[in-house]
């Protein structure tokens, strides 16, 4: 069968990327939640028996941030057949209340019980047998990250029609059991969820289940406020929810008692040590910018240069032979001949060859996330982060940015308070994603050729430093919060698998590669046509075409910035599309292949104006597909709109002053 | 007593979590760490930076103000 739909959930940092790739083939999907823009990643299972539905990590039910909000608007509203539900062994207690919440649910429920390596060198012994027994459901052992185990879990999941399973049902004393009933004759029908459920998860405080049940809200506040009371008065807990948590509590040690058997030596482990090192006094920050600077070497000089410099030379060599003798033997006209070599290959092409460069920011990008170490990073970084009315942990979605705008943008969610988000999505665009770095190579290879991994990490930095500058002054203006706040969970480290990195690379990078198929490609198009044709007609000298026109008008604008060309005017304006179609434009403007493009730079651009160029083409404008994001991010036009006049704005300002202070230096 | 009173490596017990910032106290409350159980600094970060703290087998880190919030008593 082939209808059955598994939702998967868990705790935070339990391997449940590990166990997705393990069990699914590839992403057959990814779109949007309905009403709220979070990733919905869905793929196929392996033996074609259902699809996996990846949900955020989450610790309870109720959510403290945008991306968690997610997972119960999930349970209620969205269809699914059964839960998967990954629990970390070495941290039992803690991921078993997620299970009893959704025990409580009453859906066919399969545990994944994961980490029983990490379990085991801590002491932990756990008897899945009897665990499954005390919760009544399936509980297969797995090791995700070695895909041990998963076969079972496999198996056991989407092989048979499941039926409901009775909820588990604990008593929470007689002051909420009476609550519970009285709020059920208010909660309404909906979608045949136990009533039971909602309304515990009401008294829990989830925010999102207070929003499905709007209609009933203001006679449920004052039930659910009376017991709250009451319990106070009884001194039998603090709150309902420290009530609640108790009886869940006292539930999950009796399972644990009887399933358990722990050993603890405390003996310092790897995670302790390494740490010691990478968040010391005075090494933690020094080690960090190490770890940048191998990145970008490895990216820029050490391997990814010779492989582009070898993808550059077989499309401008064979590949290009190749056609020509193709196009000639079908006996193409001059015009499509032209279009194809000058326009495509030409477009294409000159964005193709960074695609390793590409693919070599992207695998350390993933490698710093699956490690454990991008938590590490948010702590070093908090204090300098937080002299700017940000926390650490918003420095993630920066380095994320770097990688592509887009993706930062999104993980801003998980940032806690919505105006430290805020001003992170528009700080995002600011770090340079890897499709400016076509533009850098081009001009750095062109003008700075014995300093190339220095000029484009300058472009890096400056990216930061006007983020930061942004920051401090949207946090002490616009967006003046009263207050910001910091808190990360660091977990273990973990030796990254190939297999999780290269997919996690895949996913990112293929983007890029589909971007060159669809926009760029386009683009290429577009303005080989504009450049082709002119108001006396087709073929015309480029000097004459349409697109010199265009980019005539804006160029007299350019002057004071050291590039008033109409070519760098059309080039920056097709930019918008994606960054890297700049260079696809220069290709098809001045028709040389990339490896002479470079040469020919050098009698349009002095070294001086081409690093202008290259900062005004990290300030200028978010790429369209990034402006979409941020309009959905921040549900608002006007943060939108904002974000492209800033960008214009300081673009403009700082490329006057770096290239008229670059003049009165005396550099040209 | 209060959490920020304890050395790099120190051990205490929790008496009061209260006091801390709503957000950060509810996190707290959804990882298990509660009231009475140890808790060990593990790391102060220098220049006045955040903490790493243990506590229930949880490593996270909060700011030195927020450890400031933190009533212990020492073993």
């Amino acid at each position: 069968m082939n209808t059955s739909q598994i939702a998967l959930l868990g705790n935070p940092n339990t391997g449940k990327t590990s166990l997705f790739n393990a069990l699914t083939g590839s992403y057959a999907y990814v779109g949007n939640w309905s009403g709220v823009t979070v990733e919905k990643k869905i793929g196929e299972m392996r033996n074609k028996q259902g699809k996996l539905i990846d949900l955020p990590g989450i610790y309870t039910l109720s959510p403290l941030s945008q991306d968690e909000s997610v997972v119960t608007n999930f349970l209620v509203n969205e269809s699914f057949t059964e839960i998967l539900n990954i629990v970390d062994a070495s941290q039992l207690k803690r991921n078993l209340n997620l299970t009893v919440q959704l025990l409580e649910l009453g859906r066919p429920i399969t545990i994944g019980l994961n980490m029983m390596d990490v379990a085991r060198q801590r002491g932990i012994h756990i008897d899945s047998n009897q665990l499954s027994k005390e919760l009544k459901v399936p509980v297969i052992p797995i090791i995700a990250r070695t895909g041990q185990g998963c076969e079972r879990l496999n198996n056991c999941i989407a092989s048979e029609e499941k039926e409901m399973i009775d909820p588990l049902r604990l008593d929470y004393g007689p002051i909420l059991e009476e609550t519970i009933k009285k709020m059920k004759d208010l909660i309404p029908e909906c979608n045949g969820i136990p009533k039971r459920w909602m309304a515990i998860q009401y008294l829990e405080g989830n925010s999102e289940m207070m929003k499905q049940l709007e209609s009933s809200d203001s006679e449920l506040k004052i039930i659910a406020k009376e017991a709250d009371r009451t319990l106070k008065e009884e001194k039998v807990a603090k709150s309902t929810q420290h009530h609640i948590a108790d009886v869940r509590d006292k539930f999950i040690q009796n399972i644990i008692d009887a399933s358990c058997e722990v050993k603890i030596h405390a003996k310092e482990t790897l995670t302790d040590i390494v740490d010691r090192i990478v968040t010391n006094r005075f090494l933690g920050i020094p080690i960090f910018l190490g770890l940048m600077y191998l990145m970008f070497m490895l990216t820029f000089n050490w391997l990814g240069t010779p492989l582009s410099d070898g993808l550059d030379a077989f499309i401008g060599g064979p590949l290009t032979n190749w056609l020509t003798a193709g196009l000639e033997a079908v006996g193409a006209s001059t015009f499509i001949k032209d279009l194809i070599l000058k326009g495509i290959v030409a477009g294409v092409g000159g964005v193709l060859v960074f695609v390793p460069q590409i693919f070599i920011l992207f695998f350390f990008i993933s490698l710093l996330e699956d490690s454990g170490y991008m938590a590490r990073v948010a702590v070093i970084m908090d204090k300098i982060m937080e002299s700017i009315g940000l926390n650490g942990k918003a420095f993630i979605p920066l380095i994320i940015g770097f990688g592509c705008n887009v993706p930062g943008v999104m993980a801003a969610r998980t940032v806690e308070q919505p105006k430290e988000r805020l001003l992170t999505v528009m700080l995002t665009p600011f770090m340079s994603c890897s499709a400016r770095l076509p533009v850098y190579a081009l001009f750095a290879g062109a003008f700075f050729a014995e300093h190339q991994a220095l000029i484009v990490l300058s472009m890096y930095v400056l990216g930061i430093v006007v983020a930061l500058a942004l920051a401090k002054f949207l946090s002490s203006t616009i967006l003046k919060q009263e207050k910001s706040m910091f808190f990360v969970e660091l977990p273990p480290y973990r030796m990254p698998q190939m297999r999780t990195l290269w997919r996690s690379t895949w996913e990112k990078g293929k983007g890029f590669v589909r971007k060159a198929g669809t926009y760029i490609f386009g683009g290429s198009v577009l303005i080989w046509l504009l450049a082709y044709t002119g108001p006396s007609g087709i073929n015309v000298a480029m000097d004459d075409s349409f697109l010199a026109m265009i980019g005539g008008v804006i160029a007299p604008l350019l002057v004071p910035l050291g590039f008033g060309t109409w070519q760098a005017a059309a080039s920056l304006l097709t930019g918008f599309l994606a960054k890297e179609v700049v260079v696809a434009s220069m290709s098809i403007i001045y028709f040389v292949p990339e490896a002479q493009l470079q040469g020919f730079m050098a009698g349009q651009f002095t070294p001086l104006s081409a690093y202008a160029f290259m900062v005004f083409i990290l300030l200028y404008v978010p790429c369209l597909a990034t402006v979409a994001v941020i309009r959905k991010e921040t549900n608002s036009k006007k943060w939108m709109t904002l974000s492209i006049v800033y960008g214009l704005v300081i673009a403009y300002i700082l490329v006057f002053i770096i290239y008229q202070g670059g003049k009165i230096l005396g550099f040209s | 007593m209060i959490l920020s009173d304890l050395k790099q490596g120190e051990k205490a017990k929790v008496i009061d979590y209260s006091n801390v910032d709503e957000l950060i106290r509810l996190r707290f409350f959804q990882l298990g760490m509660k009231e009475n159980k140890e808790i060990y600094v593990k790391r102060k970060l220098p220049f006045g930076g955040p903490y790493v703290i243990e506590s229930c087998g949880q490593c996270i880190s909060i700011r030195k103000e927020e450890a400031e919030k933190i009533k212990v008593k020492a073993k």
